[in-house]
């Protein structure tokens, strides 16, 4: 078992542990977790979208690799810009071009100007300019939800809820299990039909939508919580890994000496007593 | 009895916490080897992979993080076990950066360490684009488009997996390991239902209620819902001799089902002194 490894297990336990110790209350353990996973999260999440799709699909389309000696009008004065940016950081922008054989296409300025723009809100005098950046990126996303929605959502589900009662060989209990469908579905709306006020018949068939609803919810914290024992049972298979000996009983010790520091802490400094609200 | 109940209704919440601990922590030291039978759900899935041709080229989509591996992972494990085995070649996507990570350790573990299979021929990895569904509706039109190299910075027109593989048009199959957005829905949205491709998915037990209609009106075929559906498919592999053993989602299912029990049993207690302190405050 190499150090790496050790090393590896006992910062996943110690992590592990200190979130989980806010069930017993806020402490100092639960604090650095917090603060160590939303760092770690904002910096993986920025290297990994930049080398994965600025690097190669905005800056590798813009320069990609090139041969000196074939470099002609336009992209002679484009090239040197680049020749600038080189001397900024070579890894980023190493000599001859971005590797990976990507054609040239110089569209790709105007989501460069977009993103850079985006970074000007930075500077309160030309934060005007990231409202372009913006409509661009509101615009674009609902027109592309829109379509996926209509199609998918609404067009095809209303397909998928227009179902037969019998023929076709359908037994009893696919009748039962079509009509629960489309009670549920035609009441389910019903109840979300806000025009007319729920009375009378159109009250009892609200009614009826409210309990598909309420089953529809139950259903919904059955499945939640299902996931959360499965996240639960994910954690403690690890915690159960590292307890052996080849990690050096990484959970038993960090358990103990996390519980003792509690107890410690809380020795020094009792809870304070709770305001009676009358 | 009404001081018993009073007692529960003031009980310090860590006590339920513990007893949750304890109960999931004994079934995971000491199996109990309750049985899991696989549902209508999985069973589809299965088929539906089972189902697709030799040699067809199918997408997976690792769409999760370390935050849902213990449900997710199980699955991703026996999904690539069982298409391997049907002789599928896989391509790799990721709409979530962790998903590049989970894919790795994926692919290690079966394409290289059960299968010795050869990358680049057999499977390839393109990693993790930003975009959401952007990046699918992008790949509809044109791969190279939208992933100019792979993740290991190969550039795709280099593989030989992806000869002939334009765009997502060019694909059989498609299966979405989804822990939320984007997933198994953006994929329906945006290529399972315009392009018509068959796809299937494994989701998070919390995503299971929003995707079934999918599944019911046959937009999507199959599902594998949560820790207890990659159970059922790891089931599912030994009894059709694809795979000799259950894994980790099946070895976790004694902790599941006994959790699942004691949770029941705190709603019936939780209720009893609810109804009970309601009469009392009736009462007086």
């Amino acid at each position: 078992m190499s150090f790496g490894n050790i090393f590896g297990a006992w910062v996943t336990v110690f992590l592990t542990l200190a979130i989980l110790s806010y069930l017993y209350k806020d402490n100092p353990f639960y604090k650095i977790a917090e603060h160590v996973y939303v760092g770690v999260s904002a910096a993986y999440w920025g290297t990994i979208a930049f080398w994965n799709q600025v690097w190669p699909n905005l800056f590798g389309r813009l320069w990609p690799e090139y041969d000196p000696a074939t470099l002609t009008g336009f992209n002679k004065f484009w090239y040197k810009i680049y020749n600038g940016l080189t001397w900024f950081s070579s890894s980023i922008f190493p000599e001859n071009g971005i590797p990976g054989n990507q054609e040239q296409n110089l569209w790709y300025i105007i989501a460069f100007l977009l993103g850079l723009f985006m970074l000007a809100r930075l500077i309160p005098s030309i934060n005007w300019l990231g409202r372009w950046s913006l409509a661009y990126v509101v615009g674009m996303a609902a027109g592309l939800r829109i379509y996926g929605f209509m199609s998918s959502n609404v067009i095809a589900q209303i397909h998928g809820s227009i179902l037969p009662l019998w023929g076709n060989g359908m037994g009893i209990g696919d009748t039962i299990n079509n009509l629960v469908l489309i009670v549920g579905t035609v009441t389910g709306l019903f109840y979300f039909f806000f025009s007319v006020e729920h009375k009378g018949i159109f009250g009892k068939v609200s009614r009826v939508g409210i309990y598909f609803l309420m089953i529809s919810f139950g259903a919904s914290f059955g499945f939640a919580v299902m996931g959360r024992i499965s996240l639960l049972i994910g954690r403690f298979n690890i915690l159960i890994e590292y307890s052996k000996e080849q990690y050096g009983y990484a959970t038993i010790v960090l358990l103990v000496v996390m519980v003792a520091t509690l107890l410690i802490l809380n020795l020094k400094k009792p809870e304070p007593e709770e305001e009676i609200v009358e | 009895m009404s001081n018993f109940l009073d007692k529960l209704d003031s009980l310090d919440r860590r006590y339920i916490f513990l007893i949750i601990a304890i109960v999931v922590i004994l079934p995971l030291i000491f199996p109990l080897g309750l049985p899991v039978e696989p549902t209508n759900l999985t069973i589809d899935a299965f088929d539906a992979i089972d189902n697709i041709p030799k040699d067809e080229k199918v997408l997976v989509s690792f769409d999760y993080g370390p935050s849902t591996k213990p449900e997710i992972h199980p699955m991703a494990i026996a999904i690539l076990r069982h298409l391997f085995t049907n002789g599928n070649r896989v391509i790799i996507t990721c709409l979530w950066p962790d998903g590049l990570f989970m894919s790795r350790e994926a692919l290690e573990q079966v394409a290289d360490g059960e299968f010795g299979l050869e990358y680049g021929v057999d499977y390839v990895n393109l990693g993790y684009r930003p975009g959401n569904e952007a990046v699918i509706k992008g790949i509809t039109k044109s791969f190279p488009a939208n992933f100019t190299v792979d993740s290991r910075a190969i550039n795709i027109n280099e593989i030989p997996l992806m000869n002939g593989v334009q765009s997502l048009k060019d694909i059989g199959f498609i299966f979405s390991l989804s822990a939320g957005y984007p997933g198994s829905k953006e994929w329906v949205q945006y290529a399972s239902d315009p392009l018509k491709i068959k796809t299937s998915t494994g989701v998070t037990s919390i995503q299971v209620n929003e995707i079934l209609p999918f599944v019911k009106s046959g937009q999507l075929q199959g599902i594998i819902a949560g820790m207890p559906g990659a159970a059922e498919y790891e089931q599912l592999l030994v009894k059709n001799k694809i795979h000799p053993t259950i894994g980790k989602a099946g070895k976790s299912m004694d902790a599941q089902s006994i959790a699942h029990l004691v949770i029941v049993l705190f709603i019936i207690v939780g209720n009893i002194s609810y109804f009970a302190k309601r009469k009392k405050e009736k009462k007086y």
